[in-house]
Formats: C-alpha cells, sequence, structure tokens
C-alpha cells in the first residue's frame, strides 16, 4: 500500500489546519455560506437532506485495517455508528456537525486519509479494479498508475476549477471491473510489441446524458502518460461549456465535437506538453510500483476445510474468487444482506473487518465501486475461520453478482436532488429474493438503481436499471433492460413507461420469467438472454399483463 | 423564494450551522420539533423571508426553506416528510 511521504503529511496537516480556520471563521460571521460553500465542499462536506455530508476519499478502494478501524472509530465518535461505501470506492458520513469536521479531517489524517477531491469541479478521486494485482489476467497492477495520476491531480492548480468534475479509471486488465468506458477517461493497460502502455477512452459517463467513452488512442507510453493526461484535461479546460451545467462534462464535448475533432486538439496539446517537464521516469515508475507489491505470500497446495454447513459452501461459490498465488482466495465481502442499505456498514462491522484483514489478509482492504469490499489475500486453510468471522457480524451473505447484490444511491431517504427512494427499492428486492436458491437459480444479474436522473446508482448499466422519479408528487419507476458497464459496454433501454412502486415488482418477476423462459441453459445469465432477444419479448410480457 | 411557492400555508425550516440539525421557526425561535412551528400563510411569507435573512446573517442557520402544508397542518411533499419525520429505512 502507498505510504505517505513526508511532503503528503505536511500537505494534508496543512489542509486540516487551514480548514479549521475556515470553519472558525464561518462559525464567527467573518465567511457567508457564499463564501464557505467552495472551501467545505473542497473538503468533502455538503450539506443534504437531513444534515451535512461528509465524503472521505479512499484512493482507488485500497484501505488498511488501521485505516478501517480509524473510520469505525470515527462514525461512532461524531456520526450515527455507521458509514455508507459508494461507487467511488468512497465512504460517507451522513451526520457529521460542521463543528466537528476539523477533528473528523484531523482524525483522519492520522492514518493518511483525506475528504480532498471527493467533491467540486476537479479531478476527483481514481478508481480502479477492486482486484488490481489480485488475478491472472492482468497485464499490470493499475495500482501504482492510479498513484501517480492521484500525485498529478491532486491540488493541480489549472484543473481545480474544471468547467465541471472529471472522473478517471484505470483497469490492468482486458476484464473490466471498473467501469473505465463510463468514466471521463478510461485508461486501460494493454501491451503492443512486447511495450505496455495504455489504450485511452474518453468522455463516457452516466448522468441525464449517458455516453459510452470513445477510444482516443490506442497506445500511449507510459512515460507519457501524464502528458497526454494533461493534453485532454487541457483541451477540456479551454473548451468544455461553462454556461449550461447540464452541458459541461467533457462527454457533452467529445459527442458534440465528435471524437476525430476532439482528438485533433488534444494531439496538437500533448505535442506541445510531450518530452517536457511531465516526462515520467523509469525509476519513478519502479519506486511508485515498490509501494504497491503484494505481501510475502507462501505459494501452497493447501485446501479449503472440509465443511458440511451448506451456507459456507454458498458462499464460496459466490463470494470467493481464486488468487494468482496458489493457495489463497480473495474474498469478497457483501455489504448487501437483507434489510440494510446497500454499502452501509455499521462501525462495529468495520471495526470486525479491520480484525479479520490484519489476522488473514495482511491488514489489506479493498472497496469495490460496486459497493462491497475485498479481502485480497485469504489462506485458503483459513476460509472456514473467516467465514466464521464475518458471519458473526452478518457480513457473510453469499450474494456477489446475485439480484439482491443491488447497487443503489442514497436516493430521497438521504439526498437533497433525488426525486424517488431507491434505497426502500433495493430493501424489498432483496427481501423478495432472499433465499439463496431462487437467487441462484436467476443467477448472475446486476439491478442498479439510482433515485434520480443523475444516475448515481449507475442504473444505465444495470441489467435491469431503474430510475426513481416523480410523477405530479408520486414516486414512479422506470425500467431498463440491457446495460452494462464491462468491457462489453452498454446503456440500458428504456422499457417503456414508469411504474408506481406496488407495480415495479410485478414487472421486475415478468421480466425474470420471460428471462427464465428463454435461457438456453442455465448457465445463460440475463444479458445473454436480453442480448440475444432484444427488449421486445419483455416488453410485451410487462405491458400486455402488467 | 417567495415567488416560486405554491400552496397557501408553510412552515420555516432551516438546518442549525454549527450542528446541521432540521430546526423549525416557531413564535419562540427556532425549535427542534415541526409541531411547535409557526404555521405560515402565504401572505406573510414576505415578513418571514426578513426573519431568516437575519438569522442567516447571524450565522444562527443555513438552508432556510418553506416547507408546503395544507390547512390542517400537514405536510404535502414526500420529501418534506422525510426531512421532518427522518429515514423511511432500517440502518
Amino acid at each position: 500500500m502507498y505510504k505517505y511521504s513526508q511532503k503528503d503529511k505536511t500537505l494534508i496537516n496543512e489542509r486540516v489546519e487551514q480548514f479549521k480556520y475556515q470553519v472558525q471563521r464561518r462559525i464567527d460571521g467573518k465567511l457567508s455560506e457564499d463564501e464557505f460553500k467552495p472551501l467545505r465542499l473542497m473538503n468533502g462536506l455538503y450539506l443534504q437532506l437531513h444534515a451535512y455530508m461528509l465524503r472521505v476519499a479512499i484512493p482507488y478502494g485500497e484501505l488498511s485495517a488501521v485505516q478501517m478501524d480509524k473510520l469505525a472509530e470515527i462514525s461512532k465518535k461524531y456520526d450515527r455508528g455507521y458509514g455508507h461505501f459508494t461507487t467511488r470506492q468512497n465512504i460517507q458520513f451522513n451526520w457529521p456537525k460542521l463543528i466537528d469536521v476539523p477533528n473528523i479531517l484531523s482524525d483522519l489524517s492520522s492514518v493518511e486519509m483525506h475528504a480532498i477531491q471527493t467533491s467540486g469541479n476537479c479531478i476527483r478521486n481514481i478508481s480502479t479494479d477492486h482486484l488490481a494485482g489480485l488475478t491472472s489476467d492482468e497485464i499490470e497492477d493499475p495500482r501504482p498508475w492510479c498513484e501517480i495520476i492521484r500525485k498529478w491531480s491532486t491540488f493541480h492548480p489549472e484543473f481545480s476549477f474544471l468547467p465541471r468534475k472529471f472522473k478517471i479509471a484505470v483497469t490492468g486488465s482486458s476484464t473490466d471491473r471498473a467501469a473505465i468506458k463510463f468514466h471521463d477517461i478510461g485508461l486501460q493497460i494493454v501491451k503492443k510489441n512486447q511495450s505496455i502502455g495504455f489504450e485511452v477512452y474518453v468522455g463516457g459517463g452516466q448522468g441525464r446524458s449517458p455516453f459510452i467513452a470513445k477510444k482516443i488512442n490506442d497506445f500511449i507510453e507510459k512515460r507519457d502518460l501524464l502528458n497526454y493526461l494533461e493534453a485532454i484535461l487541457t483541451t477540456y479546460n479551454q473548451l468544455g461549456r461553462r454556461d449550461n451545467i447540464y452541458k459541461a462534462r467533457i462527454k457533452i464535448l467529445v459527442h458534440e465535437l465528435g471524437i476525430e475533432a476532439f482528438k485533433k486538439h488534444v494531439d496538437e496539446n500533448f505535442e506541445i506538453f510531450r518530452s517536457k517537464e511531465l516526462n515520467l521516469e523509469d525509476s519513478f515508475i519502479k519506486q511508485t510500483k515498490e509501494y504497491f507489491k503484494l505481501p510475502n505470500l507462501k505459494p501452497s497446495k493447501k485446501n479449503i476445510p472440509l465443511s458440511k454447513d451448506i451456507d459456507f459452501h454458498n458462499w464460496l461459490m459466490r463470494n470467493s474468487i481464486s488468487h494468482k498465488i496458489n493457495g489463497y482466495s480473495i474474498i469478497l465481502i457483501s455489504l448487501k444482506p437483507r434489510g440494510k442499505p446497500p454499502g452501509d456498514a455499521s462501525a462495529e462491522q468495520m471495526k470486525a473487518i479491520a480484525k479479520i484483514s490484519e489476522k488473514f489478509s495482511f491488514s489489506e482492504i479493498r472497496v469495490t465501486h460496486e459497493q462491497n469490499l475485498v479481502l485480497p489475500h485469504i489462506k485458503n486453510s483459513d476460509l472456514l475461520e473467516v467465514w466464521s468471522g464475518l458471519k458473526k457480524y452478518n457480513l457473510a451473505t453469499p450474494n456477489l453478482g446475485l439480484i439482491t447484490d443491488t447497487i443503489c444511491c442514497p436516493g430521497m431517504d438521504y439526498c437533497s436532488l433525488a426525486t424517488a427512494r431507491s434505497i426502500p427499492i433495493s430493501q424489498k428486492i432483496t427481501e423478495y429474493y432472499q433465499k439463496f436458491d431462487k437467487q441462484n437459480d436467476i443467477g448472475d444479474l446486476k439491478i442498479k438503481i439510482s433515485g434520480c436522473i443523475n444516475a448515481c446508482g449507475h442504473h444505465h448499466v444495470g441489467n435491469i436499471g431503474i430510475l426513481g422519479l416523480d410523477r405530479n408528487g408520486e414516486e414512479s419507476y422506470q425500467i431498463t433492460l440491457g446495460g452494462s458497464a464491462n468491457q462489453n459496454a452498454s446503456i440500458g433501454k428504456i422499457i417503456g413507461p414508469s411504474f408506481p412502486e406496488d407495480r415495479l415488482f410485478n414487472a421486475i418477476e415478468k421480466i425474470l420469467i420471460v428471462y427464465k423462459q428463454n435461457r438456453k441453459n442455465s448457465d445463460e445469465d440475463f444479458l445473454s438472454v436480453f442480448n440475444r432477444l432484444g427488449v421486445e419479448p419483455f416488453k410485451k410480457e410487462v405491458y400486455d399483463s402488467t | 423564494m417567495a415567488k416560486k411557492l405554491k400552496g397557501e400555508f408553510f412552515f420555516l425550516s432551516a438546518n442549525e450551522l454549527k450542528s446541521g440539525k432540521i430546526i423549525f421557526y416557531s413564535n419562540n425561535g427556532w425549535v427542534d420539533d415541526f409541531k411547535q412551528a409557526t404555521k405560515i400563510s402565504k401572505e406573510e411569507i414576505e415578513s418571514y423571508e426578513k426573519i431568516y435573512q437575519a438569522e442567516e446573517a447571524k450565522c444562527i442557520i443555513i438552508s432556510p426553506t418553506f416547507i408546503e402544508i395544507d390547512k390542517n397542518g400537514e405536510i404535502l411533499k414526500l420529501r418534506d416528510k422525510i426531512r421532518i419525520n427522518g429515514l423511511t429505512i432500517e440502518i
């Protein structure tokens, strides 16, 4: 894991002191809310429907046990005893007091954490594959590159006031687990003629106008990565719209100019920047990679302990993945148990995860963009003990990738922008499909729920997407089908008019009946069947009989 | 703010600056319990705008808002109901 340099520590500590002073000035009336708002947002502090909300950065979703323990402590000391892991691999606290936030930031800095780049029109927290460095399908670990981009982007003077927020994701594998084609810039590490570099995508995103990112470059050499990113960001900064918030994201610029014209501008800027001071030296890359070496894992042929417990077997089947080192497994901790908001973890759960990680997973934890957690290096021989430990804290729900593993934004329960609630929809789905066999029979299926058109719940890329709307003061839900955020990126198609909540579940059930009736065998998943049949049979079943 | 409002009656609500908690304007100043909130008619809105502007200037509140209610004091919008009654979900 990356460890702060003295420079990093100074930077973060100075930031805490600055914010402490800004809060005091606000309370003393020396700053108006209009003056203070951009300052608090630059430190991750929002005002939501009920209270302040603090979004804490988890760079590329990687946490240590000590950091997780601190998050638990903060949630208990300053909040209501829980935190919410987000689709950007960050964590949010929903009830902090303004007067406590400087102390929270100070506590965070003691474990090398902060809330920078979690709000505002800057380059946000860089996200990546939650399995980075762990699987054999990878060309190279993307985390060092995320760290290099983080260093470049933090407080970048030219890119702190972009036309809109800017999100970058990196994957090291051709299997995209980081949704790179739905980011402003998506980077895929590729190999070409024995050289490793980056395939670059630009202009992806969700929100009210979803776009799949377009490829802008087949191969950028490692040493030129920052020069090329600088060229894209400069082009965006020069040409991006600032007159209309709904047209300010880079995806609109790329769409309106066309990728070829946009690329021409980028190439011109790249010619100016390349071979300048942003060239990445091999020594710097090597030095950064040192932080992300695997712990001392000893390959072994040790087997998974025997157990007659069916729950353990179900959990292994759904929540474990083979590690690239023999004898180890990657464990996914579901934060989608029955009856709880997706992505929430209590202080007790966070403490338990920290302890289990410390004992069994070299103190490493990851956050996934699908609002679950990862224990990256578990010895196979420890799996039963790890499962027992997680189960005690309701952290062993065997539902990864199944219908109850929903992504869900906070919706109208928390968010000032939402037009409908989303968490209760997720909870009702979890309730209805709670039996493992029922879920497992449906197989891999991603349901994603957003409480408004801003799409924080990623409904556009749900195999089944649900969008909450306000229809004359009543909550109403629109269904999209066929979305996917992986390497075969697709945007879901709207099947028709929206439903009130009481008819939504009936519609979902009918969609699943069409799927089950038409699958060739139990291995053909929902998305494959949808891609083969198209939207019509689903639409017909839902609207002819709902 | 007044020009955008529909409806006939309102409560004045805001967040307390230091804590962020939701508060309501009553005859006794700001209170936590919306049942004590003063019922405001459309005609009175402008005078209450002056009140919240003064309270904002004193750094007591942020994000003032008028909540639409019916003549019996029942809150009309779901968002406002959630804001006042709290989450509709189990944590």
